[in-house]
């Protein structure tokens, strides 16, 4: 059976200067796609303002189309100024620039957050969309993983083909925290469809910090849920982990073009975390293969 | 007592009766050499038929109440999803003025659920599941575990672990399984209400 190249490597790439001193480091390639991920945002808090200002301020220098929040977007209340304190205000300037913004629901979000427009998500606790040509993203709801959520993932994912398969949700099926950790339980039902079904990157949050797991049969996986809450040295050590941040804020940005998607983690002090790239190995006849195996190098 | 609750001993001596008549009828069944063979009726089956039933009479009530109430939909008005929550939620309490614990998940169907989550419990997955369980449930002292009242807005949902679910009915798109301390929670989806419990489910 063909095998699919998943190789993530750190970018020597143009550097370009950011507003706020952030250092671009992705290729900004002409058709691209691009987008953010933040993920347990709903503080309302001067931490989730200040990671929403440098994600601002990224966005003068790339300009993405859209953000995936990876959960629990509403902490506590989620009366309608919770709303305007946890969500508009701090991303206001996205919003009026008309960047679309797609939620996945957290352990501490009401179902009914589904209802709310700008989370995009058509009143579906999980949903799928393609943002372009080439690329589908799926949004699961892992508080609640159902027979009936199962069934429907896989009929989507047949469905996809030979787009990228991107999946985001709250809880990381692979995790070194100290708090949560990994969630066996979830994989056990997840893993075995991603494999199956070529599932290329899994975004999650839960966590409170920023983790890139290496490579697990063929998925990458990143854990961005540290865009307003953060348990400073939870990241143990252990094999899993690439590349772990506990220090501080992170937000992340997300450009793919072609059989490539490049990635850059940014704390709300503007340094950049982690960068590099996914890459996608395609079979002889210019299609993606199916099952993958993980080549990382630096 | 409330029109839900007479819709359930309805259900309930229906099931009862149709036990009776199934257990008689199978009581007659002959071998293929033409000897009378002993048979039961599946009394699990009889219990989880109960439990749907029960379930499909409280979705019914909810759709009622959901035709008086504001239209669910997507909105960038959060005060017009609140209202009609709170509407919908109004609705169906008034409709269930008499509701116990134990309408729905009855002491058979208790039994019954806690039967089903055994093996997750206390077999090779107990230890993470009841991890997974620990982490995102919230206490009864956060969450008060009393039919037919709201699941307070601000405390966290938890997380049903895959393996529960994966035991458990499958339940219409109206309500969900929840967890409280080691109360298994059944909640009505919109409203936000605590439909019934079992307590000391999770054990």
């Amino acid at each position: 059976m063909q095998r699919l190249l998943v190789s993530i490597f750190v970018l020597a790439l143009t550097i370009t200067p950011f507003a706020e001193g952030i250092t671009l480091k992705l290729p900004m390639k002409e058709g691209s796609l691009r987008f953010a991920i933040i993920g347990d945002t709903g503080t309302g808090d001067s931490h989730q303002r200040d990671v929403a200002r440098q994600l601002i301020a990224s966005r003068a220098q790339f300009p993405f189309q859209f953000v995936l929040m990876m959960g629990d977007n509403m902490y506590g209340a989620d009366n309608p100024s919770d709303f305007v304190k946890k969500f508009e205000e701090p991303y206001k300037p996205l919003l009026d620039a008309g960047v679309k913004f797609y939620a996945a629901l957290g352990n501490h979000d009401d179902p009914s957050q589904r209802f709310y427009k700008p989370f995009n998500m058509n009143g579906e606790k999980y949903y799928t969309f393609k943002p372009k040509a080439g690329v589908r993203i799926f949004a699961l709801d892992s508080n609640y993983m159902d027979q009936k959520q199962l069934d429907w993932l896989e009929k989507e994912l047949t469905a996809s083909g030979s787009d990228w398969k991107i999946c985001f949700f709250h809880h990381p099926p692979y995790s070194s925290g100290e708090t949560h950790g990994s969630n066996d339980l979830l994989r056990e039902q997840l893993e075995p469809r991603f494999v199956k079904h070529g599932v290329n990157v899994v975004f999650t949050g839960h966590e409170h910090f920023y983790e890139r797991i290496k490579p697990q049969k063929g998925v990458a996986y990143f854990i961005a849920g540290s865009s307003a809450k953060l348990r400073r040295g939870n990241i143990n050590e252990s094999d899993l982990k690439e590349k772990g941040f506990d220090q501080g804020y992170t937000f992340m940005l997300i450009e793919i073009a072609g059989d490539e998607l490049y990635f850059q983690t940014i704390s709300d002090k503007a340094t950049t975390i982690d960068s590099g790239i996914v890459h996608r190995a395609t079979t002889p006849d210019g299609k993606p293969a199916v099952t993958a195996t993980p080549a990382a190098r630096k | 007592m409330s029109q839900l609750n007479r819709g359930m001993g309805l259900v309930a001596l229906v099931i009862v009766l149709s036990a009776g008549a199934a257990q008689s009828e199978q009581s007659t069944l002959k071998s293929a050499k033409g000897t009378t063979r002993p048979t039961k009726a599946n009394p699990d089956a009889l219990v989880l038929q109960d439990f749907k039933h029960r379930v499909e009479q409280y979705v019914e009530l909810h759709k009622k109440a959901a035709k008086k109430s504001p239209p669910l939909k997507e909105t960038t008005d959060t005060a017009k999803i609140k209202a009609a929550q709170q509407v919908l939620a109004d609705t169906i309490q008034s409709a269930r003025t008499g509701a116990r614990r134990g309408d729905i998940f009855t002491p058979a169907v208790s039994r019954k659920f806690k039967q089903l989550m055994y093996t997750e419990l206390k077999g090779p997955d107990a230890r993470e599941t009841k991890k997974v369980i620990k982490e995102d449930a919230p206490s009864p002292a956060v969450v008060p575990l009393k039919v037919n009242t709201h699941y307070p807005e601000a405390a966290p949902l938890s997380t049903v672990p895959p393996n529960l679910l994966e035991r458990l009915p499958q339940l219409p798109p109206q309500v969900d399984y929840r967890i409280v301390g080691k109360a298994l929670l059944l909640r009505d989806v919109d409203a936000n209400l605590i439909v019934d419990y079992i307590p000391n489910a999770i054990q």
